[in-house]
């Protein structure tokens, strides 16, 4: 088991840069999400620790040792790609035991171990099948098992499971989940999809133009957004833009709302941003802060609700509600949002 | 185990680092391309490419340079349409063997693939058009000579034709620029078909069907959608057939007889039989010229269109 | 109107196969003036059994064809690799530069060839018809093999690499089994042109080395019996033949890896 360090890595292509000083560790046994929006650089981050591309300055560095120059097929990487990519004229044993072969490993050993991975990902008594027989879930398990015999310094995951329908996603979650942590194996897994890089993950990295914007737990990447970008790039936010004042925030409407958390000097200007699931129409405990606002829009969604309104300077706001009692507040309705002061985030930009 | 040492980061747990051996340096990727490319490139530049090149030298040569006569270069050789006026009327008439070849073939082969594309499915359309291409890719001279048994007097025509009209006289019309034609036709129709077929396929059927919606009948599809999509087809087939129809020298040879006398054949003539090679290569030239000039307009819609036209 | 369709179609197949059929029913007619009413014998493949000039001439096409159908497989596939799977500057006129032998008029090539063969010694002959046939043939072995490469995913070799094979370890564990049916395809299809080539032919053929269909057009203009449809029509079964096998090899649409 090993970590991964990446050090004020690079990369242009051509004339557009694609990563611009990208420092970052992958700790030993770790799950790491690298999600941001398309041409935010997660693929390239990925394929450059893959050995894929050479990145133009910084160091990239695997259990300790400097691999930058070492070509992909020298750094034992396990990696998943997105349409599976197995041989199709290769048995599913031969698939796996491929990358045994490249390591010397033939005979009763590879026969063993080809075996186990079958085992780990579930598919015992696949062994003679052509991946055309397989179904789309079928085959990315015999790819994670093809990834993972090898026993790789670190398993590289390039969106697997954007291929697949919801219901075998969620099913792929909870396996890779299971074999990631059994296996014990640092893992970096990139994903557009923000539900899946929440759930399945230790840290979350937040890439935006180039940049990894913001790296932490998921709790703390959601309940703790920096900047405006990853406060709406991960999950919903209502922003708020207003003036420092006495340790609060006035915004423009003289509404006066209170923040935990570092503010910065008395009169600047200051966006703040609230989920719109912590804010609710009837006053709870703690909520200090309260905004009026018409309901413009409901959306039905059955278990959960979601309101866009309206305040009177015509800042746009969403609402997100449990479905409690079936009762919807009606279109047109004048009502006051309250949420506390710990659910009030100060952006860093 | 294979580990080769060199690998500081694998553990106990690994199997170690790939097998390549010890890290060798790929060597430059343009040196490998080139690799891959030279002996096709060179053997096209020895067998195509410097043969067009050489030809335009000789073009430009008074006499066929043999034994110690001194070769003079001149222009006299393109001067050949001023020099000797029959010429125009040959190149007239390969001109029009092309326009009428194409425009047959145009006319059939987009019946044809619209037929193809419209009128039959899955195996039966597979099957149709393998048994369309399949003459496409045999001999052509052959094909050319079959035409003769057919259209000679007392052939395979005049013998159904008087099934038909017992007492009626022979319709034989080989040797004439009718049977030139119909063997450029009968050659080149497949080419049509195809490249016509593949524009056509691909017009979904929703188009067709919000056409009919919006009150269209069938002609106005015929002629407001389905001729508009599939032109880039028509067009390409075009090309494709009319540059090697005015080249052609065997079909006016064996079906037209006398009359078959083509910008093709008089060039023939100048290899094989008058050896006059400076009139032929300074010849040769202005059909390439024309030919050039050809896929230079329409080289745009040829791309787009190229898809498997082979 | 869909009926309407298939008669058109019935008829258009009538026009593309029955002077082939005449040509070959013809050869088994014994009026050596091709009279009709028709007779049955089989005596014109008698006499062609013992033709030496045109069964010359046909081992000689064979020979030529095969000869070509290696030569022109092998050169193309390298140079397909680099034009389906590299980038790199030119590679847009490197692909145009191929079409001059399937698109020039044969005529001009075949003189041109005649010019420079004469012009630089190379001269006539089988080594002539090599060079000619080999490079009418590329063009087609690169369409081919390019259109293979392309239902070919690029991450199988990358998932190779990553599983230890160095890119010419991927190419050959991975790409060229894959690829087998279309360079196979390819070859049958360099072999068909090869056999079916005439005009090259007979600008390049010298009087010890001349191919099938060289001997025919001579005989044509000469005068002939019906020994030439039966040849022809050996000629014509041979080259559908292998077209039909290079049409299951290389069915458009059956890849092997559609996703």
């Amino acid at each position: 088991m090993t970590n991964v360090d990446v050090q004020a890595v690079a990369k242009t292509f051509g004339t557009v840069p694609v990563l611009t000083d990208i420092s970052t560790s992958f700790p030993v046994g770790s799950f790491t999400s690298l999600l941001g929006p398309s041409g935010s650089g997660k693929t390239t981050l990925l394929r450059i620790v893959a050995g894929f591309l050479q990145p133009d300055e910084g160091v990239v560095k695997i259990g300790g040792s400097d691999v930058t120059q070492v070509p992909v097929w020298g750094r034992n990487i396990g990696m998943m790609f997105q349409s599976y990519a197995l041989f199709p004229h290769m048995t599913v044993a031969k698939n796996v035991a491929f990358g045994l072969e490249r390591r010397g490993i033939k005979g009763a050993e590879a026969r063993r171990l080809v075996g186990e991975a079958l085992e780990m990902v579930r598919l015992p008594g696949f062994a003679d099948r052509m991946p055309k027989q397989l179904s789309g879930g079928q085959q990315q398990r015999v790819a994670l098992a093809r990834a993972i015999v090898i026993k790789p310094s670190v398993l590289l995951l390039d969106e697997p499971l954007s291929a697949l329908d919801r219901r075998l996603r969620q099913e792929m979650q909870v396996e890779l989940l299971r074999i990631q942590r059994e296996s014990g194996l640092t893992t970096i897994f990139v994903t557009h999809d923000q539900e899946e890089a929440l759930a399945l993950s230790d840290k979350v990295a937040i890439l935006d133009k180039g940049r990894i914007v913001q790296i932490g737990a998921p709790q703390e990447v959601y309940e703790r957004p920096l900047t405006r970008f990853a406060a709406a790039f991960l999950g919903d936010s209502n922003f708020l833009t207003g003036v420092v004042e006495n340790g609060a925030v006035r915004l423009a409407d003289g509404t006066v709302v209170q923040a935990t958390g570092v503010l910065p000097a008395l009169g600047q200007t200051v966006t703040l941003a609230v989920r719109p699931e912590k804010m609710s129409v009837t006053p709870a405990e703690g909520a200090v802060n309260r905004i009026e606002a018409q309901v413009k829009t409901v959306i039905y969604a059955g278990p959960a609700l979601s309101y866009h309104l309206q305040t009177a300077d015509g800042t746009e706001l969403k609402l997100f509600a449990q479905n409690h009692d079936g009762r919807l507040l009606p279109e047109g309705q004048k009502v006051t949002l309250h949420w506390s002061a710990e659910h009030t985030i100060v952006m860093a930009d | 185990m294979p580990n080769d040492g060199l690998t500081s980061a694998s553990d106990d747990t690994s199997f170690g680092r790939g097998p390549s051996g010890p890290r060798r340096k790929p060597l430059p990727e343009w040196v490998t391309t080139t690799a891959l490319l030279l002996p096709t490139y060179g053997w096209l530049t020895l067998a195509v490419f410097l043969p067009l090149l050489t030809m335009f030298v000789f073009s430009f040569m008074d006499k066929t340079p043999l034994g110690k006569a001194p070769v003079v270069f001149t222009i006299r050789q393109y001067r050949a349409f001023i020099d000797q006026p029959f010429l125009v009327r040959i190149a007239y008439n390969s001109l029009m063997i092309g326009m009428w070849t194409t425009l047959f073939c145009a006319v059939l082969g987009f019946l044809a693939a619209l037929a193809l594309a419209r009128a039959t499915t899955g195996r039966t359309r597979e099957t149709m058009l393998i048994l369309i291409l399949l003459p496409f890719w045999t001999n052509g001279l052959v094909r050319v000579f079959s035409w003769t048994m057919v259209l000679r007097e007392g052939g395979f025509l005049d013998v159904l034709w008087h099934m038909v009209a017992p007492d009626a006289g022979s319709i034989s019309f080989l040797y004439t620029r009718y049977a030139i034609v119909l063997g450029l036709v009968h050659g080149y129709l497949p080419y049509m078909i195809l490249t016509c077929y593949i524009a056509l396929v691909t017009i979904d059927d929703a188009i067709l069907e919000a056409a009919a919606s919006l009150g269209a009948r069938w002609w106005t599809i015929l002629w407001r959608i389905l001729l508009p999509m599939s032109a880039p087809g028509l067009i390409s087939g075009s090309v494709l057939i009319f540059v090697p129809v005015i080249g052609s020298f065997m079909e006016p040879r064996i079906l037209g007889g006398k009359v078959g006398v083509t910008m093709g054949t008089v060039i023939e003539d100048q290899f094989t039989q008058a050896f006059n090679w400076p009139l032929g290569a300074s010849l040769s030239f202005i059909m390439l010229a024309v030919v050039l000039a050809i896929f230079a307009t329409f080289s745009g819609v040829l791309r787009r269109s190229s898809g498997g036209a082979a | 109107m869909t009926r309407l369709g298939q008669v058109y179609l019935g008829v258009i197949l009538v026009f593309l196969y029955t002077p082939i059929l005449v040509l070959m029913a013809m050869g088994f007619n014994a009026s050596p003036l091709y009279e009709l009413p028709f007779s049955f014998t089989t005596h014109w493949y008698e006499t062609l059994a013992g033709n030496d000039v045109l069964l010359t001439a046909g081992l000689h096409s064979i020979v030529l064809a095969l000869v070509t159908s290696v030569v022109a497989t092998v050169l193309g596939t390298i140079a397909s690799v680099a034009l389906s799977r590299r980038t790199f500057r030119g590679r847009n006129l490197l692909q145009v530069l191929l079409l001059p032998p399937i698109a020039i008029p044969w005529l001009i090539t075949g003189t041109a060839m005649l010019i420079f063969f004469y012009w630089t010694g190379i001269g006539r002959g089988l080594h002539a018809l090599i060079i000619g046939h080999v490079a009418m043939a590329i063009p087609y072995v690169v369409l081919v093999v390019g259109t293979g490469f392309k239902t070919i995913r690029t991450d199988l070799e990358e998932a190779a690499m990553s599983l230890g094979s160095t890119p010419i370890h991927a190419f050959f564990a991975v790409t060229l089994p894959l690829l087998f049916p279309s360079i196979l395809g390819a070859a049958l299809f360099a072999f068909a042109v090869s056999l079916d080539q005439f005009v090259i032919s007979y600008f390049l053929s010298s009087p010890g080395y001349s191919t099938l269909p060289v001997q025919i057009y001579s005989a044509i203009r000469k005068g002939f019996t019906p020994e030439i449809n039966a040849i022809s029509t050996l000629l014509l079964l041979g080259s559908m033949a292998v077209i039909l096998i290079f049409a299951r090899f290389a069915k458009p649409g059956e890849t092997s890896d559609k996703r």
